[in-house]
């Protein structure tokens, strides 16, 4: 069949560049594999462009779904490919232009976490104090940036249960030469006061201006707003997901239960599972400096939703 | 060279004007403003390049040195920034004109397809010139238009508190009291207590004022309707970098829950974003002879003696600015920024 056969091509493209480069992020893989996809498939019609793709971003999700940014990001993808005119007669045209704006596009967000250390960079000031959480490697790049720039700067991470992804980033800043301390989530309100600055990665980006992220972020957000410390997040325009959270229990159970490098607890009901993920509403975030820049956290909904509507 | 224009008159303005900014720091912004994108067109009108980069380079070279004087006065800068961001506009709708470019349907954020700034534009600088003009007028016609908005903010009966002596706030003062009577709180701004002068011209002009030093803000704000202030500089976020003892009164006018409201002009809308008290630009010191009258404390040993110039005020304890392109929140400010800054113009300091 046609459909499975084009599931199995985009899957292996996927497979494939994942393989190559193992720290790539997942959504961007997504990506580059659609292209691939599109570079490689003539097609006729609009509708068979949008079936068929359609059918490859839901092939793609499917097979990586602990990576809810991959769907995201493909809706995103197509959004913005398909911003193009489309006044040629002639498909196969549009399908060069497309696949032209799709590389240019896809070649931007590949450097959008090196622009984002870039922006980050110089809020981080040399001899500071700032605590992070969890793992990030939005996060990671720009510690990388700042102390290539030649800073030292001391650095708290939580531990980050349940999967102590806090010790991994501890490791890694070590080998950079930082002093890092690993501090239990439960001792976060205890450290704020001697903290300067609050960075965090994020899962999502939403309408809201607010962030979905790793459980353990809204506490440490309104702890920093408590003590009135800033809190920053990083953030690729790619993790942009086109819902509004009212409250916790708005965010999506897809992405609720899942966190990378955790086995997903399937048993008993909704109720009794564990969220893994929490909503940080836009009040408690001073900046969000993403690859479009620094920006106040209401704006990147603004330049999103000039791609959707 | 054969052709080449003599440009001594050029670079002795700039020398001028560097040293003004140097040793002046009572400079008004409009001045600072208009002597910046001056040079720059002179600069323009003069030289010869050969493509548009050349030009930009050498625009952003003139830019850094001028810059350079006072680190602190970030409104050269920003008119720097203004007249790059105009000769890329002309460039590119140049280009669009001769078909060089084909127009992309949506501009979204996304989408800024690079242009090539290497290519040939033959009738760039004229259209330039002609832009850098309406710039000019913009600075210009900027406090007027500030205060042709006072009727829209300033009703009767209600009681004003303003900080220091801000022309751009006088203006707009006076032109709503044409209309309306009201009554106004001016504090002296010490050390350079402008709200003085400030007083005397609106009493002069018909208008209720009160003078109160800087110590009084907290106790009068009970009584006051809103206040409007003037400021230095605003930052991308929404900020403020403004003369010391603002935050006082926006502190105080929080508590009471009293609406902020600050009046400036686009050319004071920096591309910088805050990031501590200690960044580049914010730790101006100047002469504290001015209030200290140092021979009084001859003799006297172990006592330092500060003047430090501007403090930040974060974008959550304004209500409203009123530019004179209209009025917007402080959560609007990044989108100015955006239209008004090339992105790859930004990191000028570097």
């Amino acid at each position: 069949m046609a459909q499975t056969a084009d599931k199995e091509e985009v899957v292996g493209y996927y497979n494939s560049i994942k393989e190559d480069n193992p720290d790539m992020s997942p959504p961007l893989a997504a990506l580059k594999a659609l292209v691939r996809f599109l570079e490689s498939n003539k097609m006729v019609t609009i509708s068979e462009f949008n079936d068929r793709l359609d059918r490859c971003i839901a092939a793609l999700s499917e097979s990586e779904s602990k990576h809810s940014s991959i769907h995201a990001g493909c809706q995103l993808f197509l959004r913005f490919i398909t911003l193009t005119n489309m006044q040629f007669a002639d498909f196969e045209r549009c399908r060069q232009n497309m696949i032209h704006r799709a590389n240019h596009w896809v070649n931007k967000m590949a450097n959008a976490r090196q622009t984002i250390a870039r922006l980050a960079e110089p809020f981080i000031s040399h001899g500071t104090i700032v605590l992070t959480h969890s793992y990030s490697r939005v996060v990671m790049e720009a510690f990388k940036e700042a102390v290539s720039k030649g800073k030292m700067f001391k650095v708290y991470v939580t531990e980050s249960q349940p999967n102590k992804s806090g010790y991994r980033t501890a490791e890694e800043l070590k080998k950079l030469g930082l002093p890092v301390t690993v501090i239990l989530d439960s001792a976060v309100g205890y450290k704020m006061e001697e903290i300067a600055l609050v960075v965090v990665g994020a899962e999502h980006l939403v309408n809201s201006g607010g962030i979905l992220n790793k459980i353990g972020t809204f506490n440490i957000a309104m702890a920093a707003k408590m003590y009135n410390k800033p809190f920053y997040v990083m953030a690729e325009s790619l993790k942009y997901l086109d819902i509004f959270p009212i409250e916790q229990s708005d965010i999506p159970a897809a992405i609720k239960y899942k966190i990378p490098d955790y086995p997903e607890d399937k048993e008993g009901d909704t109720e009794d599972r564990h969220p893994l993920i929490d909503y940080t509403p836009p009040k408690y975030i001073n900046r969000l400096i993403s690859d479009i820049g620094v920006l106040p956290p209401g704006a990147i909904v603004d330049e999103m939703l000039s791609l959707y509507h | 060279m054969p052709g080449e224009v003599d440009k001594t008159d050029l670079y002795d303005r700039m020398e001028n004007f560097m040293n003004d900014l140097r040793k002046d720091e009572r400079l008004g912004s409009c001045e600072v403003a208009r002597r910046t994108v001056d040079l720059l067109r002179r600069l323009i009108s003069q030289t010869k390049w050969t493509s548009v980069q050349d030009l930009m380079d050498q625009v952003w070279e003139a830019g850094k040195q001028l810059m350079g004087a006072d680190p602190s006065e970030s409104r050269v800068g920003n008119m720097v920034r203004r007249v790059l961001k105009i000769i890329r506009e002309e460039f590119v709708s140049g280009l669009r004109e001769d078909g060089g470019i084909e127009a992309d349907g949506a501009e979204a954020p996304l989408d800024s397809l690079s242009v090539d700034y290497t290519q040939p534009c033959p009738n760039l600088k004229a259209t330039v010139i002609e832009s850098i003009g309406e710039l000019l007028q913009e600075i210009d016609g900027s406090a007027e238009n500030i205060a042709q908005q006072a009727l829209e903010h300033i009703h009767a009966d209600e009681t004003i508190m303003t900080f220091g002596g801000s022309k751009t706030v006088e203006a707009f003062l006076k032109n709503a009291g044409r209309k309306r009577k009201f009554h106004v709180i001016c504090t002296e701004g010490d050390p350079q207590f402008g709200g003085q002068t400030l007083a005397k011209n609106l009493a002069a002009a018909d208008i209720n004022v009160t003078l109160v030093p800087n110590s009084h803000v907290f106790a009068m704000m009970a009584r006051v309707n809103k206040v409007i202030i003037g400021t230095h500089t605003i930052l991308a976020e929404g900020g403020l970098k403004a003369p010391c003892g603002i935050f006082n009164m926006a502190l105080a006018a929080k508590e009471h829950k009293v609406p902020v409201f600050v009046c400036a002009s686009t050319y004071k809308l920096s591309p910088e974003q805050f990031r501590s008290e200690v960044q580049e630009g914010f730790q101006k010191y100047v002469d504290p002879n001015v209030f200290y009258p140092l021979e009084e404390f001859a003799g006297i040993e172990g006592v330092e003696f500060g003047n430090v110039v501007y403090e930040h005020i974060d974008p959550e304890y304004i209500h409203l600015f009123i530019f004179n392109t209209g009025t917007n929140a402080p959560s609007y400010v990044y989108r100015l920024v955006k239209e008004l800054y090339h992105p790859d113009d930004l990191d000028l300091n570097v």
